[in-house]
């Protein structure tokens, strides 16, 4: 690679500036920590709020079991995201979120939450929204006491799950308190996911670097909603820009992206690897 | 969650990802029957005698604010400035990531200096020669003997690296790479090094691409100098008459031209099929269009000043005489093309430069109907002021009986370039 050599007269100078942006970057660069305040540790604690089992869920925390009229209910409602994903809102009963408290011994109906994604655990929640990025199939959210013990009736934890696959679905499960066994990877929907597109179905075919039907603009209006099925020959990537929607691509498998045109503009949906134009969103 | 962030976005052409919504015909019609009345009012209704007296008019601007502009310390200060931008582009291109989306560098080449030459020249005059580091860079180590540039050479040099820099911007695969950006750099530096080498400070004046740009877009600025070195306020088209006829003057405009409606027709999908489609692959193809566009661009003002010549004998240089009145027009096209660019990537590149990793993109400014109709009014402001341009001109150079015939190849011609530019906008 050719360096721009000409610049060594003012070495000195640029050296100098270098030197200042670096020092610049490297103070900006530290990830943030998370600190605990002393004696709030993740050792489980002993707290007094129901009794405490022998038996543990299937993340290896106790389970601390209450009577089904005392214990906490959750239900969770997923609604998929504009830009990809979803957000979940969770719906609890005789329970409050105490971020607070974290680490803290154990009191009835207070707590966190903790999200498993296709069956692992991937984050806690300290209040009822957050966000699922796309690629998820189920979500399971169960509840925990500040002491990492899990909430159970009957020696079944308090959880719920909700499958996320399909894009139709905004089911709402509501949680029983009966035990129900944590999802497996082999009861999750297929591999691709076919949605019930709402708004506009586009199929293009990209074979070689022939992209079928030839690029051309489709017209939305602001607030469509439209569902792009891409099947491309080789393993790849379809991205829509602006919008920043990515799926992979399987070879001879379509790959289908929703998306809600909210944003007024012109925009290119192309391919990554071949670096393909397939078509342009023109939203109004 | 369980999978990873998504890998950085190879984007194929240049900064920005989203593009401007191509113009409803209710926009563009009204913008063509403006510009046609507009050019046969002025045909009709202009003045019959010249009335433009290029670098003799202005109004002198006070004596305080001449010596503050023209002290050696306001000038040693820009210097250090544009040196200092140059050193913090050239840090962030070295050590940053090489991805567009992190990295303030393509940002700041493709946007903050090219799209925001035109918004600073225009207001402020020709304000890439007081900043080029190159010059900073040259008056470090002085050229002892600088052999004066051959008068032929005029700013030819300039309106290829014009080419060169389109081609980068709209055409080079990966042209937001620190490879390609790294290159290109090289290339520059060392072209215009060698050249200032040989022929001194004097060489960017006629070579360096974005100073002769910045220089012919100063001519519509309020602020300029007289011939007696005085600066002042005048009217824009006092600047435009004052351009230079410098040989390369009309490359240099129909390269603007060119590159910039090459620009809206790489939108258009049946080019991007073609593209796409072409045996000789997508760069190749790409470039040969780029050429294209420039080549019919100059082959109109060929044509042109052809029929200008068969309308008077007496017309020694009809290529140059009007090609000022060309540079309107290429303005137009660019605050058409360009300001959505500038409005919603150049903020960008600044928060990014500031040290916001991955800076979301700021909502554009105007909404659709306003962006149309900013796109139309560039366009046919551009046409009205390059048809008054040629106006008096044409009324300068001819005699009286054939003012009024003459003026027709050059309105054919600006009437040619402006519809092509709102069809442009519509494809």
């Amino acid at each position: 690679m050719n360096r721009p050599a000409p610049r060594r007269r003012t070495a000195p100078l640029t050296a100098a500036a270098l030197a200042a942006v670096l020092l610049l970057a490297a103070g900006c660069g530290d990830r943030p920590t998370t600190h605990h305040k002393p004696g709030t540790g993740h050792e489980q604690g002993t707290g007094s709020g129901g009794t405490l089992l022998a038996a543990r869920d299937d993340s290896g925390h106790r389970l601390r079991d209450l009577p089904a009229a005392d214990a906490p209910t959750v239900r969770a409602e997923a609604r998929p995201d504009t830009e990809g994903g979803w957000n979940v809102h969770l719906a609890v009963e005789r329970f409050r979120f105490t971020p607070e408290s974290t680490g803290g011994g154990a009191l009835a109906g207070r707590g966190h939450a903790r999200l498993l994604v296709d069956g692992r655990e991937t984050a806690r929640a300290y209040g009822p929204w957050f966000h699922v990025p796309p690629g998820a199939r189920t979500l399971t959210v169960r509840l925990y006491a500040d002491d990492h013990t899990a909430w159970s009736v009957a020696g079944a934890p308090v959880e719920t799950t909700v499958p996320l696959a399909s894009a139709s679905s905004a089911p709402s499960t509501p949680a029983s308190a009966s035990p129900s066994a944590p999802p497996s990877p082999s009861s999750a929907p297929a591999r691709t996911p076919d949605p019930t597109p709402t708004g506009r179905t586009l199929d293009i075919r990209v074979t070689g670097s022939t992209v079928t039907p030839a690029p051309s603009r489709v017209e939305l209006k602001k607030g469509e909603r439209i569902t792009l099925r891409v099947t491309s020959d080789r393993p790849d990537t379809v991205h829509v820009h602006g919008y920043d929607r990515e799926a992979t691509l399987t070879p001879g498998t379509p790959a289908a992206l929703t998306l809600t045109a909210d944003r007024t503009g012109l925009f290119e949906v192309e391919t990554h690897e071949s670096g393909l134009v397939l078509t342009q969103l023109v939203v109004r | 969650m369980t999978a990873g962030p998504p890998p950085p976005l190879p984007l194929a052409h240049g900064v920005g990802a989203q593009h401007d919504l191509p113009l409803s015909p209710f926009y563009a019609y009204a913008g063509a029957f403006t510009a046609l009345l507009v050019s046969f009012l002025g045909l009709a209704l202009l003045w019959s005698s010249s009335r433009f007296r290029g670098d003799r008019a202005g109004i002198p601007l006070p004596a305080g604010l001449q010596r503050l502009t023209d002290a050696r310390a306001t000038r040693t200060a820009l210097r250090l400035l544009g040196a200092a931008l140059a050193l913090f582009f050239l840090a962030h291109l070295l050590l940053g990531p090489d991805d567009p989306d992190r990295n303030p560098a393509p940002g700041a080449l493709y946007v903050l200096l090219w799209v925001g030459l035109v918004p600073a020249s225009l207001l402020l005059g020709p304000v890439w020669r007081l900043l080029n580091p190159l010059r900073a860079l040259l008056s470090v180590r002085q050229p002892r003997a600088p052999r004066p540039i051959h008068s032929a050479v005029g700013i030819r040099p300039a309106a290829a690296g014009l080419l060169l820099f389109a081609w980068l911007e709209l055409v080079a695969p990966d042209n937001t790479s620190r490879a390609v950006l790294l290159t290109a750099l090289a290339v520059h530096l060392a072209v215009q090094l060698l050249g200032a080498a040989r022929h001194g400070a004097d060489w960017f004046a006629h070579a360096d691409p974005f100073e002769v740009y910045s220089s012919l877009l100063a001519r519509l600025s309020p602020l300029g100098r007289r011939a007696d070195g005085k600066l002042v306020l005048r009217s824009p088209f006092d600047g435009l008459d004052s351009t230079p006829e410098t040989p390369g003057l009309v490359a240099t405009v129909c390269v603007l031209l060119g590159t910039t409606a090459y620009d809206g027709l790489s939108d258009n999908p049946r080019w991007i099929t073609t593209l796409q489609t072409s045996s000789l692959g997508p760069t190749a193809t790409a470039t040969l269009g780029l050429l294209a566009a420039v080549a019919l661009a100059a082959a109109c003002y060929g044509l042109c000043a052809g029929t200008l010549r068969l309308l008077n004998r007496d017309l020694a240089t009809p290529l140059t005489s009007f090609a000022h009145s060309l540079l309107p027009i290429a303005l137009g096209y660019l605050t058409a093309h360009y300001f959505s660019l500038l409005a919603v990537e150049g903020p960008r590149t600044v928060m990014m430069a500031g040290g916001t990793d991955n800076a979301p993109s700021p909502a554009p400014p105007l909404g659709p109907a306003g962006l149309a109709v900013l796109q139309v009014a560039a366009i046919v402001t551009g046409h009205v002021l390059g048809v008054v341009a040629a106006h008096d001109r044409s009324v300068r150079l001819f005699p009286p009986a054939r003012a009024v015939a003459g003026q027709l190849p050059l309105f054919a011609l600006m009437i040619a370039y402006t519809l092509g530019g709102i069809g442009l906008l519509i494809a």
